[in-house]
């Protein structure tokens, strides 16, 4: 079989073959700053809401274009978190059809498609290697009430935006590397406080502690930037 | 209890799922009581956490990930060695559609919708040559399902040791919110092994190819049920297609 190819498009790509617009508001997302540069820094919020509207209408187009957008993005981040390629192949899948199958109940007017597909990538994950470990941090209940298409709407648009994405980036890169341990632990490995405090052998307390002074170091960056 | 300016500093653990025991609970509780602030706190406060999503090392996509997932959302592919013939068959079908669309219709919303039947068009037409390309290898063997059946889905499944599986089915049965289809490769005498996850279009017609070695030999039967999103380790529903493939 051929390994890639696009399905049901070709009169799309033969006429327009310039799918996404410039945004003259310059803003662009962080996709570009995590490897090789790609068309996906021409991408803005004002892309993914029109995309959005697509995957609600089931264009299959849309889904072409959502996976041209966030595949290898979403594609790393699992692959970060389950660190085995055919899972991570499976899980990129589920995420992707998850979006596809929900899309109807996304705003997007008021959402924003590349924070919510992030996020249940990473749920997916999550979930996967906590069934694997046998641990229940988060129950299904609350992974599912977390990537739910509403909590995604009224949130910053751009909250994926370029400049922003960098400084935190920088921010994170300059924390002490016990404070970049725990914010690691928590987002790629799902793990509580508690389970970090053990893992580490550490006291709790201290986990606490490299945790709280690890999000104000990065919560006093976004607030430059609201300012 | 803590104020709203203590549990502020909770936020983007409890976001990111790493809050637990009596905080955990504390802040549940309060979120729950309706507090506004902390509701729109914890929006925020989950999105500010997502740049580490990017931060990863970019990995190289397997290439045959992305028509994996076109086909498993309804969409089909098409064979590389047709692409020239088929995007200039696909073109000038465009160029006419969106002719008569300028003829008779003026708006954006008729060329839209002109582009719409264009890509469904070539859909099906992609989906007939992916079947057509499978059914060719001398090796394929064949299931038909449905057929006499009162009640729809109806369709085949093709089978082919090397290439793997394809289902080829209509008047699927349109999947409750939250469900999708998840397709079984049965063993004689062994259980059902799970076989991906599609999704029809919404015409209810699904072209869905499962790649990878298949024993046909060993197959008793190929299945399909609905299933939570993000699939079963087991069918925990009715099949609605069983296609036997015993005596191929």
């Amino acid at each position: 079989m051929p390994a890639a190819a696009v399905s049901t498009n070709f009169g799309i790509i033969v006429l327009c073959p310039a799918n996404f617009r410039v945004e003259a508001d310059g803003l662009r997302y962080a996709m570009s700053l995590t490897g090789k540069t790609n068309w996906q820094s021409r991408v803005s919020y004002k892309d993914d809401a029109e995309l959005a509207e697509r995957l609600k209408r089931r264009e299959p187009q849309a889904m072409a274009d959502l996976y041209d957008r966030y595949g290898r993005t979403t594609y790393s981040l699992i692959f970060r978190i389950v660190r085995n390629t055919a899972v991570a192949e499976d899980l990129v899948q589920e995420t992707f059809l998850r979006i596809w199958n929900r899309a109807r109940a996304f705003d997007s007017e008021r959402g924003a498609l590349g924070a919510w597909m992030l996020t249940v990538a990473r749920n997916r994950a999550l979930d996967y290697v906590r069934s694997v470990d046998g641990r229940m941090a988060q129950s299904a209940a609350e992974l599912h009430e977390m990537e739910s298409p509403s909590a995604f709407a009224d949130i910053e648009q751009d909250v994926l935006n370029i400049d922003r994405v960098r400084l935190l980036r920088d921010a994170f890169t300059k924390l002490n590397p016990k404070q970049r341990e725990v914010i690691e632990m928590a987002y790629y490995e799902g793990l509580s406080q508690s389970e970090m405090a053990k893992r580490m052998q550490q006291p709790l307390g201290t986990v606490k502690a490299w945790a709280r002074s690890a999000l104000k170091v990065l919560r006093d960056q976004l607030g430059q930037v609201a300012t | 209890m803590k104020t709203c300016q203590e549990f502020a500093e909770l936020l983007e653990l409890y976001a990111m799922g790493a809050l637990d025991g009596e905080e955990k609970a504390e802040l549940e509780q309060h979120l729950s009581g309706g507090c506004q602030v902390c509701s729109e706190g914890l929006k925020r406060a989950g999105a500010s956490m997502l740049f580490l999503a990017t931060m990863p090392e970019q990995m190289e996509v397997p290439s045959r990930l992305r028509a994996r997932i076109l086909a498993s959302a309804g969409a089909p592919r098409p064979n590389r060695g047709w692409m020239a013939a088929w995007a200039v068959a696909t073109a000038a079908l465009a160029i006419t559609a969106i002719w008569l669309a300028g003829r008779n219709l003026d708006d954006d919303r008729a060329l839209e919708a002109a582009r719409a039947e264009i890509r469904r068009t070539a859909a099906d037409l992609a989906n007939a040559q992916l079947a057509l390309r499978f059914l060719d290898e001398p090796e394929t063997k064949q299931v038909v399902f449905g057929r006499g059946q009162p009640q729809p889905p109806r369709g085949s499944v093709l089978l082919n040791a090397t290439r793997g599986v394809l289902l080829i089915a209509t008047h699927l049965p349109p999947t409750p919110s939250g469900k999708i289809y998840e397709l079984w490769v049965i063993p004689k005498g062994g259980a059902p092994r799970a076989s991906g996850l599609f999704q029809s279009n919404a015409q209810g017609d699904a072209v869905y190819l499962r790649e990878g070695a298949v024993d046909i030999a060993g197959t008793g039967a190929i299945a399909v049920t609905v299933e939570p999103e993000s699939g079963s380790n087991a069918p925990t529903t009715t099949p609605i297609v069983v296609a036997p493939v015993s005596g191929l």
